[in-house]
């Protein structure tokens, strides 16, 4: 038992050692809140994208999110970031009623808060002096007119995050631009679990020649890998928003036609150079920035695939 | 019923076998009373992880609105917490209260903006529905003799399921539902489930400078979230029950022993069917609860919270099998959890290592207990 | 109360489940203040009939008086109302919980008007103590685990308890089988207690030595069926191991290895 307490004892003193020191600055902090968990690959490059910008500007920043889509959750840490002054705030909005209140109590706190990613339309109305995002339903039109000019005529939407409403939008946007028949296939966030869903759909229903996934690593490379074990690669059109390695060497090599790049990494990056210049010099850009879409198709693949790697774009 | 009918025949007068009693019982030092309670280890572990954070976090973190902020999430848990710890003990454990809050935050939110329903009638049904199937879990757990674990496991994937299908159907297929807070309208009954309690009382504590206020003026702790008197309430009520009532002794021999407190005339089937009421009741609560203050529900509430609250229970110092336990334990096992996850956001750790942390916290809690509960009920 | 009648009597009890036949005629009495060792190697069917005599099951057939009247138990909830008390081998003792807990289980007092009943623990903690004084359990605190107690110990609490709340008739089911030798005299001291308080006890064991030690009367049960009851006075301890085994197998045997088996 001793053993253990003296063990115990030793790590505590470590550990007080290594973060000491920073206890001591306060410079200029920014706190950055979303929904995007660290597991995520496509909001790990959100975070490269913060953590870049922190190091640009020479300001420190932290990264929060909540273990998994918890609404209420994630407005306890927008309060719990509130409480520690920070010189700016940057927030994700998928539930603006739910993280309303925290945010206009950052906002009644006098903390510039800027907004990224999701909630466009109640960015302005919240506090948030501007939002750095893409439309999701512009972009999922885009996407669509696009699909439908390669002769697309019915699709799928495979949705991985359901109560994400920037997803449900970018499937209500596809199907606006896609004109033809579009079913919604919902799906976990498990790579395996999705492979065997879109599998199944496709082998249920004949006549699909177009899939859109809403998240490349996540649901589009299971996405392009099912279709080939349906043997129908070229007959079915696979597409994605986002972007992953592994989806643009398919890309690349014919078996999808094209990724979606939100360009996330802006979504991390420009928010923290905005705030960092608001608490140096006061200034703000006049509106909002949009992030993308930027359609990365087989001409740009092989360019992006080596920043993909890298978790940059 | 007291029974006292005594023995036939009777041995020593009653005054001197007291006194030789007294004499004869070893004092029972104030510090063994003390060990012996199931909670000390839960606050043994509280005080540890204060003072790891007091070290580690932002200052900001001890202020009253630092406070709140820590109490919010841990009262929400708690609620779950201490009805899984009442469950634990009483030998049964249900996984689907995560789910049941999805659940129940779909039926109310559909009752008040879909059939139009007043507060009060929708928080009744709601809570009514709630009871209901709960006892049906009861009961096929106790008609099918299968173990809790996978009969509620069942549950969660039912009910996560029906909360995912209802939102969709109930908002025309979106996974949100939206504008519950507005129509839910104000009154009585919004005040004691939503907002804050006490909000006078610092007002005046702002007006009097004796709490922070922000620029405009309004107290930056408006008052205390009603969701933590709530919890709270439930704990002080679900002690006296445990300790203090018959069917507390009823919770604790069901765990301990089912066929010994059958023997006895305990009823086993009541009690537990009567604690998985109990459990999804409170999920029913919390959701009631956080509807009304986010405005909204979506599919995804309660998500993975069922673990959580059993962790709580463990934490607090009950046994996994059954049979001991306390319900303050699960309070103070609900304030490390909601310490511990927002207490990291207030450090400069990278948000990457949280759940490194978060595990090996909990798991030092529950070393913790573990070894204090041995020394003192005598376990080898 | 006509004190020749005896507080139990079962006259030619049979018992079947379905084919099989778990008592084929038992015969037995236990007056108040005595002893009765029922002896029984394992299989002779000693659980069906404590179950029977409890109320858990209904014999087949048969007579079952109690006190001279004939009854029928429903449940053991009848048994324990009509001053049946049978302390299983398990004990119905919870470990984890108190002694007073423990006592009072399924029957605590409470005192207090609805919402606010409670139990009124002080009583029973009075009642606790001076029971465990009387049995002879020094230095012990009723808030202790019934787990701190040992064997012999939870033995006497579970039959303070059957004592305690009105017993008649108390019945034992292996209480010494799994003890030392220093606990076995303390629960058989405590039986011989409970024999000058004026009950009768139902002593079931396999093990001949405990028996004969605390005995007045003892009868057999081999194969489901009774195979006669003796004073003390009519036998020796041999011959009823003797009877218990079914005689000459186990002669042969202790031939075999050079002595009393």
């Amino acid at each position: 038992m001793k053993s253990i307490v003296t063990g115990l004892a030793a790590a505590a003193a470590l550990t007080l050692a290594s973060v000491a020191p920073v206890a001591a600055q306060q410079n200029s902090r920014i706190i950055v809140v979303s929904h995007g968990q660290a597991n995520d690959p496509f909001w790990s490059v959100v975070k490269n994208g913060v953590s870049a910008a922190g190091q640009d500007m020479k300001v420190q920043v932290d990264y929060r999110a909540p273990e998994t889509f918890d609404m209420v959750a994630m407005g306890q840490l927008i309060d719990a970031a509130v409480n520690q002054k920070p010189a700016g705030l940057i927030v994700s909005i998928p539930d603006a009623s739910a993280l309303g209140p925290s945010i206009q109590k950052a906002v009644a706190a006098g903390i510039p808060v800027i907004s990224m990613n999701s909630g466009s339309d109640v960015s302005k109305k919240l506090g948030a002096l501007l939002h750095v995002g893409q439309d999701e339903v512009v972009a999922g039109r885009i996407a669509g007119a696009k699909l439908k000019e390669m002769g697309g005529k019915v699709g799928l939407c495979v949705n991985q995050e359901v109560g994400n409403v920037s997803l449900d939008l970018r499937c209500k946007g596809f199907t606006e631009g896609f004109g033809g028949k579009v079913t919604v296939l919902p799906v976990s966030n498990d790579p395996a679990d999705i492979r065997a869903k879109v599998k199944a759909a496709v082998a249920s229903d004949a006549s699909v020649d177009t899939i859109l996934a809403l998240g490349a690593g996540t649901a589009g490379e299971p996405s392009v890998a099912a279709v080939k074990e349906a043997g129908k690669t070229g007959a079915i059109r696979v597409a994605t928003f986002d972007m992953s390695a592994g989806f643009l060497k398919s890309v690349a090599a014919g078996e999808a036609v094209f990724a979606i790049d939100q360009q996330q990494y802006l979504q991390g990056y420009l928010p923290v150079v905005f705030l960092a210049n608001y608490a140096k010099f006061g200034l703000m850009p006049g509106g909002d920035v949009a992030s993308g879409p930027n359609l990365i198709t087989k001409e740009k693949a092989a360019q992006v695939v080596d920043l993909s790697a890298k978790g940059i774009r | 019923m007291v029974n006292t009918t005594q023995p036939t025949a009777d041995l020593s007068p009653a005054p001197t076998v007291k006194k030789i009693q007294d004499e004869r019982l070893r004092e029972v030092s104030f510090v063994t009373k003390i060990m012996r309670r199931p909670e000390l280890g839960a606050l043994a572990g509280l005080i540890l992880v204060a003072i790891f954070f007091a070290s580690t976090a932002d200052p900001s973190m001890f202020t009253l609105a630092g406070i709140m902020n820590i109490l919010s999430p841990a009262a929400q848990l708690g609620i779950l917490a201490i009805a899984a710890a009442l469950l634990m003990i009483g030998g049964e454990f249900d996984l689907s209260i995560g789910s049941m809050v999805a659940f129940t935050g779909l039926i109310f939110g559909a009752f008040i903006t879909l059939s139009g329903w007043a507060l009060l009638p929708a928080i009744a049904a709601t809570l009514v529905i709630a009871a209901v199937l709960g006892g049906l879990n009861g009961q096929l757990v106790i008609r099918t003799r299968l173990p809790s674990f996978i009969v509620t496991l069942a549950f969660l994937f039912i009910l996560r399921g029906l909360s995912l299908v209802g939102l969709k159907w109930a908002t025309g297929g979106s996974t949100q539902m939206r504008g519950i807070g507005d129509q839910a309208g104000e009154g009585l009954i919004r005040e004691l489930f939503s907002g804050n309690a006490l909000e006078g009382a610092f007002a005046w504590l702002a007006a009097n400078d004796l709490i922070g206020k922000f620029p405009n003026g309004t107290p930056t702790v408006t008052g205390v979230p009603v969701s933590i008197v709530w919890f709270a309430g439930f704990a002080l009520l679900a002690t006296w029950i445990l300790l203090r009532t018959r069917a507390g002794n009823w919770i604790f021999a069901a765990g301990g022993d089912p066929n010994a407190a059958r023997n006895s005339g305990v009823p086993v089937d009541r009690v537990k069917t009567a604690l998985f009421m109990l459990t999804a009741a409170a999920a029913a609560v919390v959701a009631i609860l956080t509807v009304l203050d986010a405005g909204s529900t979506d599919a995804r509430r309660g998500f993975q919270k069922e673990f959580e609250a059993i962790i709580a229970a463990v934490i607090g110092g009950c046994l996994l099998t059954g049979g001991y336990g306390s319900a303050i334990g699960a309070f103070f096992g609900a304030i490390i959890f909601g310490m511990v996850s927002i207490g990291l956001t207030y450090t400069r750790f990278d948000s990457d290592w949280f759940q490194v942390f978060l595990g090996a916290m909990l798991l030092l809690a529950v070393l913790f207990n573990n070894f204090i509960r041995r020394k003192v009920t005598g376990e080898r | 109360m006509d004190q020749d009648v005896p507080l139990i009597e079962i006259r030619n009890l049979v018992k079947h489940f379905g084919s099989v036949i778990a008592l084929s005629g038992v015969s037995l009495n236990v007056n108040r203040g005595e002893v009765m060792c029922l002896l029984g190697d394992n299989g002779a069917g000693k659980s069906t009939l404590i179950k029977t005599l409890a109320g858990v099951h209904k014999p087949t057939s048969g007579d079952f008086l109690v006190e001279g009247k004939p009854v029928s138990f429903a449940s053991p909830r009848d048994a324990l109302d009509a001053g049946i008390a049978t302390v299983y081998q398990d004990l119905a003792m919870i470990p984890l919980m108190s002694v007073t807990r423990n006592f009072f289980m399924g029957r605590e007092p409470v005192k207090g008007i609805w919402p606010f009943r409670r139990v009124d623990f002080d009583y029973c903690d009075e009642v606790t103590r001076e029971e465990m004084h009387r049995i002879g359990i020094d230095v012990r605190d009723p808030h202790q685990a019934v787990g701190t107690l040992s064997g012999g110990e939870r033995q006497c609490v579970a039959i303070a308890r059957a004592v305690y709340f009105g017993a008649k008739v108390l019945i034992l089911d292996e209480p010494t089988s799994a003890l030392g030798v220093a606990q076995t005299s303390m629960v058989l001291k405590y039986i011989h207690q409970v024999r000058q308080k004026g009950l009768g006890v139902i002593f079931i064991t396999h093990n001949v030595r405990h028996a004969y030690a605390v005995g007045d009367r003892f009868t057999v049960l081999n194969r489901g069926k009774t195979l006669g009851t003796y004073a003390k006075s009519e036998i020796q301890i041999d011959e009823l191991q003797n009877l218990m085994a079914g005689g000459k197998e186990l002669q042969a045997v202790s031939a075999e290895l050079g002595g009393m088996v």
